[in-house]
């Protein structure tokens, strides 16, 4: 058991050493996040704009960067041990995989949440635009809850990435698709009600709505029901995984596809 | 007493299936391996040499535990590398060929370091291990480099090293000279030989007949996924024995002369290779003097050079063995 | 007569390896996903961001916006990807070594992209059109068109230049990957320029798409050529200037690299 953590965390520690030379990294947590904070408090913040509205233009360039770092990360890591040669190498060794991806997701997480530093700076200075009502108890909660969802996340799709190259490019040409999904910078009742069903299955969607109604003073404050919304799909999320890991240990050993062909 | 052996394969078959296309799909199956059985036993520094393509690599990552047979059994050190997976690879370490499979922004120590953390070995043990296994690996001193820094000798030295971990059992070479230069390619053979005096079993896979014959206990020959020959190098040797070997030069080859010979009783093979305007060919064939009266019969009017008639040697039981005629 | 047909015939076969170069990355999914999926959730991302802001009746202004931004992604990714190809595969010294018309192969790779550019921006607009219910009943669509056209060329010009940055720089795709979003701030496609501080106004107009997307939206309102051909002619130069200076520095290069210097170019 120790030998499993010992395992994880030094899967963590080398993510941490490979992020922090990476070019790549910096642009996912610092730069693209502080591009789309200055966009949306431009666009949102106008004569007349509700606090709520500000709010979103202060936090959604950081959940977005938050996001991107987690589930892009971990998907371009995989990408990159493919072609280093080395995912192979880590699937051979008498460590589970997903306590593998555990460490690294982990390292994403820590990168990701950075993403907040700038981006609220950004607004702070650039914009002198506050958060309106801050409940720190909750807000500190329901981030956690985020991570919690992301995590999840990062770890049920690392399986379907080692796999399927193309599944990468997928999510990565939807990844605008993702913030308008999960509300990262405006609510989702404003979609169309079929968009806010697949919304409502997404587990960040809930999680993202506790962090605003914890920084708005507005709306109805159901935290408990939502908190409770964003962990129990992660949690399924979690049994779709186990069933993908398995997929992966047999379909990789059948097909050698985790060779780069 | 017989001991068991360290690695026994049985009719091990594995075929790929790639699917082409886009919108039609079509499945086209690829043997890898045919069905073969072979034993090693404990200790032993065996070589699996072919050309590439003949299955070495999917061999390999099958008694590795990366890949899945389709029928027939493979055990390591008496465990079923398909459903003992995990005991299977915390015994054994392997090394495949080529700079890839390390962290090149990583320094070398941090490689390792990572490694023996995924190998689950108790942290007291891994640091003085890796200590040795830098120093043995002639790596110490440049371990805090980043591997990009490494030249392609010393990337292929930290892949033994990483192979070496876990202290393994039976260690797999899968083509690990490929791409170093001669003198980098010794000096990991001698390493090599060393580790299978220690002790060590070790399954090494290799297109080069010299490596296999220098260094290996016992060589099996693999040919479109089938063994076409198993034993020591000199048993291997005898497979040409009773042959000899006829050499000329000529210039312009039309192919029904090249028929000709082939036909002749006792040829059993005719290879012909370009060099500049000529063509060399090489006859093996058990009764050299003869072919060589019929020489003239059959390439009357064609300019011979160099004609000549010598002792077999491996290289020339491999070319036979694995039938590269043209 | 005869040195402009081969000039011709080398420009259209240039066009063609390029096309050909441009796509061979590109499966299915991988088509599906950047020049399809990625339009559609950026148009969709910003006209939600910003209905949410101002109101439904702006739809149209966040979906054009968005979608002439979205030539400079064909416009500076693929000519990248062009050069990156030619280094890849090691064509780029027989390109250097051979006595066509340096200026011919030079702008041979933008047109493919200018080509793909457009393509984006009509699958863009016309999903947005049908999500949003976009009325262009009223605007002069035909100069719209040309507008698309123009802006097409200069997101082209500016990605010409990353091409021949990229021959030094291996990272140029981050560079690109910034400038792209950046233009998203800076050139008025999901906010007027005039709420930019006076120094940024600047870069914005000295960057094609700025004064391109000004002259789309009067079209779609219904202006005429004769309103909008200041605003056309200025955009023009413009991307002729980055072209221009594409090409200078590609030039340069080509120069220092028979000299012995770039070995990074090949």
């Amino acid at each position: 058991m120790i030998s499993l953590v010992r395992a994880a965390f030094s899967a963590f520690a080398v993510s941490m050493r490979l992020r922090v030379i990476s070019p790549w990294a910096y642009l996912n947590w610092l730069l693209f996040p502080t591009i789309f904070t200055a966009i949306g408090l431009f666009v949102l913040s106008r004569p007349g704009a509700t606090t709520t509205q500000l709010a979103y233009g202060v936090l959604g360039g950081g959940l977005i960067g938050y996001w991107g770092v987690a589930y892009l990360d971990g998907g371009n890591g995989i990408q990159d041990e493919r072609w280093n040669g080395t995912l192979e190498q880590i699937f051979a060794v008498p460590t589970p995989l997903w306590v593998i991806v555990l460490g690294k997701a982990c390292g994403s997480l820590l990168f990701g949440i950075l993403s907040f530093l700038p981006t609220v700076a950004f607004a702070y200075f650039g914009f002198h635009a506050l958060l309106p009502g801050v409940d720190a108890a909750r807000l500190a909660i329901s981030i956690g809850v985020l991570s919690f969802t992301f995590l999840t996340i990062s770890i049920t799709l690392t399986p379907l990435f080692a796999l399927w190259r193309w599944a990468f490019s997928m999510l990565n040409g939807f990844e605008l698709g993702v913030y308008v999904l999960c509300g990262f910078m405006f609510p989702v009742t404003v979609l169309a009600p079929w968009a806010q069903v697949i919304s409502g299955s997404l587990s960040p969607t809930w999680a993202t709505r506790a962090i605003y109604a914890a920084t708005t003073n507005e709306g109805p404050h159901d935290f408990a029901l939502w908190w409770l919304a964003a962990i129990l799909i992660s949690l399924a999320y979690l049994v779709g995984a186990l069933f993908l890991y398995q997929m992966v240990e047999r379909r990789a050993r059948v097909s050698g596809e985790l060779a780069l062909a | 007493m017989q001991t068991a052996p360290a690695i026994e394969i049985t009719g091990l078959r594995k075929k790929y299936v790639n699917k082409r296309g886009t919108f039609r799909r079509t499945k086209v199956e690829n043997v890898a391996l045919a069905g073969i059985d072979l034993a090693i036993r404990p200790g032993e520094l065996f070589g699996l040499l072919g050309p590439n393509g003949a299955g070495k690599t999917t061999t390999t990552k099958i008694l590795t535990t990366l890949l899945l047979p389709d029928s027939g059994q493979a055990r390591v050190l008496g465990l079923d590398v398909v459903k003992q997976t995990s005991a299977v690879r915390s015994r054994i370490g392997f090394v495949f060929g080529g700079d890839r499979g390390l962290y090149w922004r990583l320094s070398g120590l941090n490689n390792l370091r990572y490694f023996a953390e995924l190998y689950r070995i108790p942290p007291d043990v891994s640091k003085r291990r890796i200590g040795e296994l830098l120093e043995r690996l002639g790596l110490a001193g440049r371990e805090h480099d980043k591997v990009e820094v490494y030249s392609r000798g010393m990337k292929q030295r930290l892949h033994l090293a990483r192979g070496l971990l876990n202290d393994p059992e039976v260690l797999f070479l899968d083509e690990p000279t490929i791409g170093l230069d001669p003198v980098g390619a010794r000096e990991l053979r001698v390493l090599v030989r060393e580790l299978a005096d220690a002790g060590k079993t070790i399954f090494l896979t290799t297109h080069y007949m010299f490596e296999a014959d220098s260094i290996c206990d016992r060589i099996a020959v693999i040919k479109k996924g089938a063994i076409v020959a198993e034993g020591t190098p000199s048993s291997i040797k005898r497979v040409v024995e009773n042959q000899g070997v006829v050499e000329f030069e000529v210039v312009g080859m039309p192919a029904d002369r090249l028929a000709g010979l082939r036909g002749l009783a006792g040829v059993s093979s005719v290879t012909v290779v370009d060099q500049e305007l000529a063509q060399v060919v090489t006859v093996h064939c058990t009764r050299p003097a003869e072919v060589m009266t019929q020489l003239g019969v059959i390439l009357e009017g064609l300019t011979l050079r160099k004609v000549s008639s010598r002792e077999p040697t491996l290289e020339d039981a491999y070319v036979q063995l694995i039938g590269e005629s043209t | 007569m005869r040195r402009l047909q081969s000039e011709v015939g080398v420009f259209a076969r240039s066009t063609y390896f390029q096309y050909v170069a441009l796509f061979q990355w590109a499966t299915v999914q991988g088509y599906i996903a950047y020049k399809v999926l990625l339009p559609v959730t950026q148009i969709l991302f910003f006209v939600e961001l910003g209905t949410y802001a101002t109101g439904r009746q702006n739809a149209l202004y966040f979906a054009l916006g968005n979608a002439l931004q979205l030539t400079a992604n064909a416009g500076i990714f693929g000519v990248i990807a062009t050069v990156a190809n030619e280094r890849q595969f090691g064509t780029l010294p027989i390109l250097l070594a051979s006595p066509a018309n340096r200026l011919v192969t030079f702008l041979s790779r933008a047109v493919v992209n200018v080509i793909d550019g457009i393509a984006t921006v009509i699958v863009g607009l016309a999903v947005a059109a049908i999500l949003f219910g976009l009325d262009l009943q009223h605007g002069n669509l035909l100069l719209l068109g040309l507008c698309v056209l123009v802006i097409s060329f200069t997101t082209a010009g500016l990605g010409l230049l990353f091409g021949s940055i990229g021959l030094i720089m291996r990272d140029a795709i981050i560079i690109a990957n910034v400038v792209y979003y950046l233009l998203l701030v800076v050139c008025g496609i999901n906010f007027p320029v005039s709420r930019l501080p006076e120094v940024i106004q600047l870069v914005s107009y000295g960057l094609p798409l700025t004064r391109g997307v000004e002259a789309a939206r009067e079209a779609a309102a219904g202006a005429s050529f004769s309103h909008i051909s200041g605003l056309l002619a200025g955009e023009v130069v413009v991307g002729v200037l980055y072209a221009l200076a594409g090409y200078a520095l590609f030039r340069l290069l080509e120069a220092y690299a028979r000299r012995g210097g770039l070995q990074e170019a090949y």
